[in-house]
C-alpha cells in the first residue's frame, strides 16, 4: 500500500468517525402475550412532513376512561432511527358537536424519544364532554 | 451620449448595514414550539408542568369522592425553592382553570392562608350575606387545599450546564391526609459557548 493510499484511508476512517457517530438504540423486552386488553382505534393521518414520519411514527392509539369520567388516550410512538430524536406533540380535544374544548393544558409538548424506543404518551381530556381528539407532530424548532 | 450613473450602488452596503440593526419583533404562540428556551424557568415549563399534573390530578378520580359535588379547593403555600423570583400563580393559575373548566372542582377565594383572603371583596360580601340573613352557619369548608414547592437543581460537567426543576404538588383533604401527590422534572442543558457564557 503507497502512502498516498495509507493517508486517504485514515481520511476516510475520520470522516467516517465524525460524521457517523455511534448511535444507542433501546433494547426492549415484554410480556409475549400481553395481558392488559388495548381498546386500539383506527385513524386518519395527514402527512405534510415525510422526513419526521420516517423518524418518529405513531403505531398505535389506546383509548379508554378514566373513574371520573374523563376521555383518556394512549399514543404510541416509535422511533425509526438509530439515533435519537426530538418532536414536540400537541392534542386537541372536541366534544359531540366537533367543537374544540380549550383548556390550559393544551400546550405543544417537546419529547426526545432514543434510538428504536418506542414510547407511550398519555393524556386526559380535560372535560367529560370531551368526545373526540387531534393528535399533531412537529419536529422540534427549537 | 450620457454614460450611466452607479453612484447610488455606493449607499447600498449602508442601507443593508441599518436594515439589518433594526430588531425583529413577532408574536409568538406562548403555548407552541417556537418560544426561547434558556436555563431559567421559562413561561412554557410552567405550561408543561400544569399540563402533566392536570392530567394525573384528574385520572385520579380523587376529586370525585368529596361528598358534595363539585369539590371545593383552597389554594394554600407553594414554596419557590429556586434562585429566580416567580410568581407561583403562573403554575397555580393553570390548574385552577383546568379544574374550573372540567366542572369538577371551585376554587375557594375567600379562604387563605392567615385567614387572608385571595379576594378580600368576596370575603367581605359572604359576610355581610352571612350577617343579614341572620344566617349563623359558616361558609362551606374546602374539601381539599393545594399545596406544593418549585426546586431547582444545578449541575456542571466540563462545558455541559444542567438545570432541572422539579415541580411537587399535594392534594390534601380537610381530614389533614394528601389523597394526591405528583412531581414533574424538568430538565434543561446548555453547552458553554467557546468565547464568555
Amino acid at each position: 500500500m503507497t502512502k498516498k493510499n495509507i493517508v486517504l484511508v485514515l481520511v476516510c476512517f475520520f470522516s467516517c468517525m465524525v460524521f457517523f457517530p455511534s448511535c444507542s438504540t433501546v433494547n426492549t423486552v415484554e410480556r409475549e402475550t400481553p395481558t392488559g386488553t388495548r381498546q386500539p382505534i383506527a385513524d386518519k393521518r395527514i402527512i405534510t412532513d415525510v422526513t419526521l414520519n420516517r423518524k418518529v411514527s405513531i403505531v398505535g392509539l389506546n383509548e379508554g376512561a378514566t373513574n371520573g369520567g374523563f376521555l383518556q388516550i394512549q399514543i404510541e410512538v416509535l422511533n425509526l432511527r438509530n439515533s435519537m430524536q426530538e418532536f414536540s406533540y400537541n392534542i386537541e380535544w372536541f366534544d359531540k358537536n366537533g367543537m374544540l374544548v380549550s383548556s390550559p393544558s393544551i400546550v405543544w409538548i417537546p419529547k426526545q424519544i432514543e434510538g428504536r424506543e418506542t414510547m407511550t404518551i398519555t393524556a386526559v381530556a380535560p372535560a367529560t364532554t370531551v368526545k373526540d381528539f387531534r393528535i399533531k407532530l412537529i419536529e422540534n424548532v427549537r | 451620449m450620457k454614460t450611466p450613473s452607479y453612484s447610488y450602488l455606493l449607499y447600498l452596503p449602508f442601507v443593508a448595514l441599518i436594515g439589518g440593526c433594526a430588531t425583529h419583533t413577532r408574536y409568538v404562540e406562548p403555548t407552541g414550539p417556537r418560544t426561547i428556551v434558556t436555563t431559567e424557568i421559562n413561561i412554557q415549563d410552567f405550561s408543561y408542568a400544569a399540563e402533566d399534573m392536570i392530567k394525573s390530578l384528574l385520572a385520579s378520580g380523587v376529586v370525585d369522592k368529596a361528598p358534595q359535588q363539585p369539590a371545593v379547593m383552597a389554594i394554600s403555600r407553594i414554596v419557590n425553592n429556586t434562585t429566580q423570583q416567580i410568581d407561583t400563580d403562573l403554575l397555580t393559575k393553570k390548574i385552577r382553570v383546568a379544574l374550573n373548566q372540567s366542572g369538577k372542582v371551585l376554587t375557594t377565594t375567600t379562604v387563605g392562608i392567615g385567614n387572608v383572603a385571595e379576594d378580600p371583596l368576596a370575603k367581605g360580601i359572604q359576610q355581610e350575606k352571612e350577617f343579614q340573613t341572620g344566617k349563623g352557619e359558616p361558609q362551606r369548608l374546602p374539601d381539599f387545599s393545594l399545596s406544593g414547592k418549585i426546586i431547582e437543581k444545578r449541575d456542571r460537567l466540563d462545558d455541559v450546564h444542567q438545570v432541572a426543576y422539579v415541580f411537587q404538588l399535594s392534594l390534601t383533604n380537610n381530614e389533614g391526609l394528601a389523597v394526591w401527590e405528583e412531581e414533574k422534572q424538568i430538565a434543561k442543558q446548555a453547552k458553554k459557548g467557546l468565547i464568555g457564557w
